[in-house]
């Protein structure tokens, strides 16, 4: 689809790709150091410090740098003449949303591909744990990019509709701390419902974290999936009919 | 087929845009008036008006980008609303207030962007940039550009899709006197390529000698549509006449506001009946007419009558 090469062409020389490895690295470097300044090793091996590092990275930064991310994607298209020639073209409104749903996505599997392998250098750097990050991480890994999608849609929408780079990413902030509390409330609808619950949800997964149970089941994944694509499509449909309709200013 | 349903269809064939009783109003503001537009196919249209005359939401309405609260836009032959916009704008490049680009890209990659977006092969890029005159600048970052570079840039990307109309909102802005010829060529040129051209200023001398056709727009009312000519001979020029002895002739043409001026003597608004009548009257008076001309009447001072003087 060419909407979605031409998105990736305009990731050259932008701050995304900023974004995308310092994110990640932090929370892996403040994961270790909490550990490192405990004075112990991580007492169940890979699984303490992969708990240590994704759990809370999954409660604030995740979703903070979505937002980061969908403003800044969005942020030249409302320089210039740039939103006069994007709707100015036969380009359909559909495809636009798409395309930067498409190349924010990239952009989270990106985050979590930084993550995984900043997860394992440090568990083999800093601790020397036995083998490599189990397999079931990766299989994890993948279910929190899916999770990621609908918070991609929702953060890009908004920035498609706010001139302003900040204004989204202060929608975000709250949105993650509902997200919090409805998870720390116990599994329910509402907190699968809304996307920031989501992805915070997906981070958990496995770890026993909140409402947990700790393994990796086939319904809590196939639930996590359905949701996210469900949401997504729900966002998607909602933010083209929203660009279909407005005027430009 | 009746006489009526042939002149129609000749209307829709040879005006790349109609707009019927187009109107826009914000609040309770009418921005934009009762427009009947007729863009001739394959010509420059100079759309001419003062700073906030609505020139730009005109333009917008002919994309819809902005939806019209009134009347409709037609382009070559189909309504043009939101539900069409898109099919319809494939055949139409535009550059509405400001140029495009991505500032952090090159204008290079500017390109290839619009050519990965819309499908186009190298040759219509390769074109559109060589017609712009833009291909030894293609390596800089779009944001190192001047303004006038900017500009042709924004044109080449209006111009790869190979669009048959063209709204350029204010292509010359910003531009040196250079920039501003080198423009007028290109609209030109693009015109003989058959390629319907709207063009907008607030400054009449820009596009003048350009445009075949002219809209002249005041406070949102198309107060003139039509050739130079016709603009010419809408209004009438004032008379001068040359005499020895131009203080009897001010006193004695008094009754026709007339002025001296060295030795002349100008008498405004008169028709050509009317010159015939005072001429008499002078001559009857004893005056020695030497000679009777009409003043040379710049484009501008039409564009101030009409636009109450308000113009440029
Ligand atoms: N979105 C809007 N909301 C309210 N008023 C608007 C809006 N867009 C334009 N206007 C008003 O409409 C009027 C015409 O604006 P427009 O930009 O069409 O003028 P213009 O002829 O293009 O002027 P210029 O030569 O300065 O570009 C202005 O008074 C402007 O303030
Ligand atoms: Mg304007």
């Amino acid at each position: 689809m060419g909407a979605v090469r031409a998105e990736f062409l305009k990731l050259k020389r932008s701050l995304s790709l900023v974004v995308v490895i310092a994110l990640p690295v932090m929370a892996v470097v403040t994961g270790v150091a909490n550990t490192l300044f405990s004075g112990q090793q991580p007492a169940d091996g890979w699984h303490t410090l992969w708990l240590r590092v994704v759990v809370f990275y999954g409660l604030f930064p995740l979703t903070v740098g979505l937002a980061v991310l969908a403003s800044l994607v969005w942020r030249v298209e409302h320089q210039g003449g740039n939103w006069n020639a994007l709707m100015g073209r036969q380009v359909s409104s559909l495809r636009v949303v798409l395309a930067k749903t498409v190349v924010l996505t990239a952009l989270a599997l990106a985050l979590q591909v930084v993550l995984v392998g900043g997860v394992t250098v440090a568990g083999k750097v800093a601790f020397d744990l036995p083998g490599f990050l189990p397999p079931r991480y990766l299989l994890v890994s993948l279910v929190i990019v899916v999770a990621c999608v609908p918070v991609v849609a929702l953060q890009s929408a908004l920035s498609m509709v706010m001139r302003s780079f900040a204004a989204p990413v202060a929608v975000a902030l709250p949105g993650a701390v509902a997200g919090v509390f409805l998870l720390m409330a116990g599994p329910s609808a509402l907190s699968m419902a809304l996307p920031y619950g989501l992805v915070g949800r997906a981070t958990q997964l496995g770890t026993g974290a909140f409402a947990d149970g700790g393994g990796v089941g086939a319904a809590s994944v196939i639930l996590l999936i359905t949701a996210a694509l469900g949401l997504t499509a729900v966002v998607v449909a909602g933010a083209t009919a929203v660009l279909e309709r407005v005027d430009v200013r | 087929m009746n006489s009526f349903g042939r002149a129609q269809h000749n209307e829709s064939v040879s005006n790349a845009i109609i707009t019927h009783d187009l109107g826009k109003t914000y609040g309770d503001r009418p921005i934009v008036r009762n427009l009947d537009l007729r863009v001739p196919e394959g010509c420059v249209y100079g759309f001419l008006g003062p700073n906030g005359s609505g020139k730009s939401t005109t333009m917008k309405m002919l994309l819809s980008l902005v939806r019209p609260t009134s009347g409709e836009v037609h382009i070559m032959g189909r309504r043009m609303q939101r539900s069409t916009r898109r099919s319809i704008l494939g055949g139409i490049g535009s550059l509405i207030e400001a140029p495009p680009a991505y500032g952090h890209l090159t204008g290079h990659e500017n390109m290839r962007l619009v050519q990965r977006l819309l499908g186009l092969d190298q040759g219509q890029v390769q074109r559109a940039v060589r017609t712009v005159r833009l291909q030894e600048h293609l390596d800089k970052r779009v944001r190192d550009y001047s303004l006038g570079m900017k500009q042709r840039l924004g044109i080449a990307l209006a111009l790869a899709r190979e669009p048959r109309i063209l709204i350029l909102d204010e292509p010359t802005n910003g531009l040196d006197p250079a920039g501003i010829e080198e423009m007028r060529r290109l609209l030109r040129y693009l015109a003989e390529q058959g390629i319907t051209v709207m063009v907008s200023s607030h400054l009449l001398g820009e596009i003048d000698r350009t445009a075949q056709v002219l809209g002249i727009l005041g406070n949102g009312r198309l107060l003139f549509q039509g050739s130079r000519e016709q603009l010419f001979s809408r209004s009438t020029p004032d008379v001068l006449i040359d005499t020895a002895e131009p203080e009897r002739a001010t006193t004695l043409a008094a009754r026709w506001s007339a002025v001296r001026e060295g030795h002349s003597v100008r008498v405004p608004g008169v028709d050509q009946a009317a010159t015939a009548r005072l001429v008499s009257h002078l001559v009857q008076g004893g005056v020695p007419v030497h000679g009777v001309r009409r003043q040379e009447q710049s484009l501008e001072d039409v564009f101030m009558d009409l636009t109450g003087g308000r113009g440029l």
